[in-house]
């Protein structure tokens, strides 16, 4: 795309930020998730991913800001400034970090692809646990419109959201 | 400036529920609002920061609020944490 004298002098910015998936499985809305904090948006606009394999990768370049200490979740900080939970399965703060195994800790810098966790999902299942994985963007209020690519299945870092950038100037 | 000392009950701590939901209240309010565990201060009102705390049952946080509205903000986030925390 052709840089406008803004973008040249490094004060604009993108337009449009495209947030890629960091599991493999069927991409649902959000407001589907049982679980209001999630499908309420009490945390912010994103979407839901029903995985087929255990494993979550950094979905943009940036910093791991928090891995919880139960390991079912991760957030990262993407270049762009966006703020991005991964939580994986509902409740599941509950299980104590068993079937969870973290590959990052916090402050590591990581780049689109990058493993961050691995999760046993039969025994997640077995024991009870939902492991749709919600997606959200923390900050939601930074962005005009968010744009999520539902019903499909999607592979690790298949484009699954669009979120569209405040005018600036 | 008004202060809240609180210590959390909640078995979970503060995880991702509870903080959603405390953003949910602190951003109703224009006054300043911080929370402090030991020596790390993040900004009450990002939800990535408050999960950033990481506090557990039995961990105190000291809450501080700045503003026009500290006193009705303090008094809300005092309600909010004995009833979900």
């Amino acid at each position: 795309m052709k840089k406008t004298w803004i973008e040249k002098l490094g004060l604009g910015k993108e337009k449009n930020i495209i947030i890629l998936s960091p599991l493999e499985g069927v991409s649902c809305p959000i407001s589907e998730v049982s679980d209001p904090t999630f499908s309420e948006k009490i945390l912010g606009e994103g979407i839901a991913i029903q995985p087929t394999k255990g494993e979550v990768v950094s979905p943009v370049d940036g910093t791991v800001a928090i891995m919880f200490e139960t390991k079912h979740a991760v957030s990262i900080i993407s270049e762009q400034g966006t703020e991005i939970l991964i939580h994986v399965g509902l409740d599941t703060i509950n299980l104590r970090g068993e079937f969870f195994k973290a590959f990052v800790k916090a402050n590591d810098k990581v780049k689109a692809g990058d493993l961050l966790l691995q999760f046993d999902m039969d025994k997640i299942l077995n024991a009870g646990y939902d492991v749709i994985t919600p997606i959200v963007i923390c900050n939601t209020n930074k962005y005009l419109d968010i744009t999520t690519y539902t019903g499909k299945s999607v592979k690790k870092l298949d484009q699954i959201m669009v979120l569209k950038n405040k005018d600036r100037l | 400036m008004k202060e809240i000392r609180y210590i959390v009950k909640d078995k979970l701590g503060i995880h991702a529920r509870p903080a959603g939901l405390l953003v949910k209240q602190t951003s109703k309010f224009n006054s300043k609002i911080m929370i402090k565990k030991d020596t790390k201060e993040i900004d009450a009102k990002s939800i990535l920061g408050v999960m950033s705390l990481g506090v557990r049952c039995g961990e105190e946080i000291l809450v501080t609020f700045e503003g026009t509205d500290e006193a009705v903000a303090s008094e809300t986030i005092r309600d909010f944490f004995i009833n979900y925390l």
